[in-house]
């Protein structure tokens, strides 16, 4: 199963597009941006969560000012890296590299877009067997979708498999 | 997620359902508030069970409409 399955004919299309008119101008040509959409769902098998291990992966562009570098944010061509996050990081030591969206929420109560007390207490009530150590954390404007797949998936999938993780909770911002 | 089990929930359902992921909800609560209102706890909690849920049913999933608000 491909995670976009005419990923060839779509990075064609944006490189040829929305990439060169931006590289030309200077300028994000929106509408020369083809949305993604595949024919097919991803199938996939049950699972007991309250016998699993859960993984948050949030696209909020949260990092550890103190020990991690901040996404690129201000890049038009976006930030493909990911940042590592304990689940039991204080809430002021994080961050957020985003641009594109609005922080009020999410600084007036991270559990908008990282709902690890929410998670925890679901733990605690027997519905989800467990948090991963970590959660994992990328900044969600992404354009090229070519890098996402490339890039950022393969390391987010290797995280979740350190991680032990049997179930994961996708959070775009 | 090769062999990982997944779920989302999303405000944007005009672009996230034609990625056609295995299991979702979709709300009407805006970017940047993906998962309630702030400090509205009850909200953050229905959609978190709600999304969570999906994990319990074989993929792929109909998409999910939750009557949640800004």
């Amino acid at each position: 199963m491909d995670i976009l399955e005419n990923l060839a004919a779509w990075t064609a299309n944006f490189r040829a597009g929305w990439l060169a008119t931006a590289e030309a101008t200077g300028k994000l040509d929106w509408k020369r941006y083809q949305r993604p959409a595949n024919a097919h769902p991803v199938s996939g098998k049950a699972i007991d969560l309250g016998k699993s291990r859960l993984v948050l992966i949030s696209s909020a562009g949260a990092y550890l000012p103190a020990s991690q570098a901040p996404f690129d944010a201000a890049n038009p061509y976006g930030d493909y890296t990911i940042r590592r996050i304990s689940v039991c990081t204080p809430i002021s030591a994080i961050a957020y590299a985003h641009d594109h969206y609005d922080h009020a929420a999410v600084d007036a109560d991270p559990d908008v877009l990282m709902p690890i007390r929410r998670l925890d207490e679901m733990v605690s009530a027997g519905a989800i067997g467990a948090l991963a150590d970590d959660f994992i954390s990328f900044g969600g404007y992404q354009p090229a979708l070519d890098r996402v797949i490339d890039e950022t998936i393969p390391a987010i999938v290797r995280e979740v498999k350190v991680l032990g993780a049997d179930a994961a909770l996708l959070v775009p911002a | 997620m090769l062999g990982v089990a997944t779920t989302l929930t999303s405000w944007n359902a005009d672009r996230t359902i034609p990625i056609k992921p295995p299991r979702a909800t979709y709300t009407k609560l805006g970017r940047g508030s993906t998962i309630g209102r702030p400090n509205d706890l009850a909200q953050q909690r229905r959609v978190l069970e709600a999304t969570l849920a999906l994990l319990g049913r074989d993929a792929p999933l109909d998409p999910v409409y939750l009557d949640e608000k800004a």
